[in-house]
């Protein structure tokens, strides 16, 4: 009866909010794919889990925090927008969720953004968690097939949770916006192809940068500039200073990851890095101080990857005209 | 009269130390499965068996079930099995090669399993099915070598631990470039991660792989007991009173490298174990093999089951690698051990 009664008024909610989707399933269960293997429900989860931020955050942004369970393994501060509906969320665990807390959580559906959380070392095999009767969900961007953009990835995941959680209109309002912020980034005037390094971080004084998979890539192609390790057939490569030198960027994109606090972690120990580097030092990039300082984290494809794209695409069309 | 009473010590003790060591072993076992996440307690854990045994008792719920059938259980009795594997492949080791330093470890066998792990996390053949086939196969490869490198040599101590030293430093010199050339920071984590040894992998199949391996072992190394004792006052000793010294060498080297590929492909290579365990145990039980080897196979198991519970609880919700602490409990340990028996 009180279920009832409560089914009732989410339902009126879900109305008012405009958010009652047409495939609400009257009879039988809901399916999905989700890479490569087919998950059903048999009805809307109500207590996920998630196994990365990027999850997290794209939950968050489904406006989905009151059918988690749980959270784990945050990599650095979550993007203010989502500060106060991830704090309604209980954290299972700061870093990595193991197989056992997974299951004392009691999860009907896990959500992550890469597929190796999915191995036996971790929260166990995705074939293990679906015989329990728990459907898992990687993200498209990690599942390699096709040679769709990481941004249109990102999209086809929207698409596929809000079909799963029934919350569709949430999924095409979230995909319109991110649409939008790329084709106001892509609209940018940028003066000619100037040539440019996106950096990620520098471990033991080897700089990792973008190569030609990642999502820096997809932001080159869509500025109209050139990423200058875009031959590297890897997300992050591990480069040396010299080779970077010797492709002379005109620009330099650095990611900042202080939030997570390890030394050389933050964007002004990077560029002091590269002051003090005898080769670096004299790329008219570092000369001139032609450097865009953007938040790490939203250089690996995420729901908060346009807001740096918006950032680099803003200061491209000031530093282009002046090279 | 002093006479009878030594015998009387040693056959009390001979009586008294086999029930400790068995009440020890099932009390650790016991204890540490209620120990971890979820407030799993005895009563779960008599419905989890008793489903599988077809007795009349209420089932819990699948994932409850799952986190004590599929993971608490087999992972506890994972730990003793590679505990006591662990212990007594050093024991015998150390024997074989009369060298108090020789560890499980010492002849490259885990640095071939490195190698063979990162392989496959690096070519992207993936899943940890796969990592502990290459960890097994990367291993057994490093022996293989060493024993080619030893062929038609009398296996003589410090030759096996010089060769073997060369082949591990060879395998971690390949490692290391396969690091370097897959150059991605997070495979370097996940590798890093597992060479530190970690038991959070454990499901049945290890467990039954690692316990026939490690009971077999175990047998044949008891077989061999009086010739180790003889090993221990050389070679030439030994061989006076009739030990075939190549052939003990070669079916023990066999023996122990194979059951340290098997247990270092299941948990990465879980460290201090194999080396302190033997030590200790020849103190309180004595030098004899006979007794050393199956004691050390319980200490062994009661260490890890420890070390790992601990390595499950003491930083919750995070999980310590049990490497860490087999070394972090185990100096202590040891130190006291050896105060006790005041030659420090």
């Amino acid at each position: 009866m009180t279920s009832r009664v409560v089914a009732a008024a989410v339902c009126g909610l879900m109305l008012l909010s405009g958010c009652a989707a047409p495939s609400t399933p009257e009879s039988g269960a809901i399916t999905a794919t989700s890479c490569g293997m087919s998950l059903t429900f048999a009805e809307r989860p109500k207590r996920v889990v998630t196994l990365d931020q990027t999850s997290t955050e794209t939950l968050l942004a489904l406006g989905l925090a009151d059918r988690m369970a749980g959270t784990s393994n945050l990599k650095t501060k979550v993007a203010p927008q989502f500060a106060a509906d991830y704090r309604r969320v209980t954290v299972l665990s700061p870093k990595l969720l193991t197989a056992e807390q997974l299951r004392a959580a009691n999860p009907d559906f896990v959500v992550a953004s890469f597929a190796e959380q999915f191995t036996r070392d971790r929260v166990g095999s995705r074939e293990e968690l679906h015989e329990l009767g728990v459907p898992t969900f990687v993200s498209a961007v990690d599942c390699p097939s096709g040679d769709a953009s990481p941004f249109d990835r990102l999209h086809q995941d929207y698409r596929t949770l809000g079909q799963i959680f029934g919350v569709e209109e949430r999924a095409e309002k979230l995909i319109s916006d991110q649409q939008e912020a790329l084709s106001k980034a892509s609209s940018r005037n940028i003066a000619g192809e100037p040539k440019v390094l996106w950096l990620y971080s520098v471990f033991n004084d080897v700089p990792y940068v973008a190569g030609g998979t990642g999502i820096p890539q997809a932001m080159s192609d869509l500025l109209g500039v050139r990423n200058v390790f875009a031959d590297v057939d890897e997300h992050w490569p591990e480069v040396s200073w010299e080779q970077v030198a010797a492709r002379e960027p005109d620009v330099i994109v650095v990611g900042d990851l202080s939030e997570r606090g390890a030394p050389g972690d933050s964007a002004d120990e990077k560029i002091a890095q590269m002051r003090r580097h005898p080769v670096m030092a004299q790329l008219p990039a570092v000369r001139n101080n032609r450097i865009i300082r953007v938040s790490g984290i939203e250089l690996d494809p995420s729901v908060r990857s346009t807001h740096a794209l918006a950032q680099v695409a803003r200061a491209l069309a000031d530093i282009s005209h002046d090279l | 009269m002093i006479s009878s009473r030594q015998a009387d010590v040693r056959t009390g003790r001979a009586s008294v130390l086999p029930a400790a060591a068995a009440v020890a072993l099932l009390a650790s076992v016991a204890t540490s499965l209620v120990i971890g996440t979820g407030g799993i307690g005895y009563g779960d854990l008599v419905s989890v068996i008793g489903v599988r045994l077809g007795l009349p008792v209420e089932p819990l719920a699948p994932l409850t079930d799952s986190l004590i059938w599929q993971l608490r259980i087999p992972r506890v009795l994972l730990a003793a099995t590679v505990g006591a594997a662990l212990a007594v492949c050093g024991a015998v080791l150390q024997a074989l090669t009369r060298n108090a330093l020789a560890d499980p470890y010492l002849l490259g066998v885990s640095s071939g399993a490195s190698t063979g792990a990162v392989l496959v996390v690096v070519t992207g053949i993936g899943s940890t099915v796969g990592v502990t086939a290459g960890a097994l196969a990367g291993a057994l490869s490093a022996f293989g070598l060493l024993l080619l490198l030893l062929r038609g040599s009398g296996l003589d101590s410090l030759r096996v631990v010089l060769t073997g030293v060369v082949v591990g430093q060879l395998f971690t010199a390949l490692t290391s470039l396969l690091l370097m050339a897959s150059g991605d920071a997070d495979t370097t984590r996940s590798v890093t991660y597992w060479l530190l040894g970690s038991l959070a992998s454990a499901r049945w199949d290890g467990v039954i792989l690692c316990a026939i391996a490690t009971a077999s072992a175990l047998l044949v190394a008891r077989y061999y007991a009086s010739s180790l004792d003889a090993l221990g006052f050389g070679a030439d000793t030994a061989a006076s009173v009739g030990v075939d010294v190549r052939r003990t060498r070669l079916v023990l080297l066999v023996v122990t490298s194979t059951l340290t590929a098997v247990a270092v492909s299941a948990v990465g290579a879980i460290g201090f174990v194999g080396l302190i365990v033997p030590h200790g145990v020849r103190f309180l039980a004595g030098p004899l093999h006979r007794t050393l080897l199956p004691y050390s196979a319980v200490a062994g198991a009661v260490f890890l089951v420890w070390a790992d519970a601990l390595a499950r609880v003491l930083l919750a919700p995070q999980e310590v690698p049990v490497g860490v602490f087999t070394a972090l409990a185990g100096v202590p340990l040891f130190l006291l051990i050896l105060r006790r028996r005041g030659e420090l």
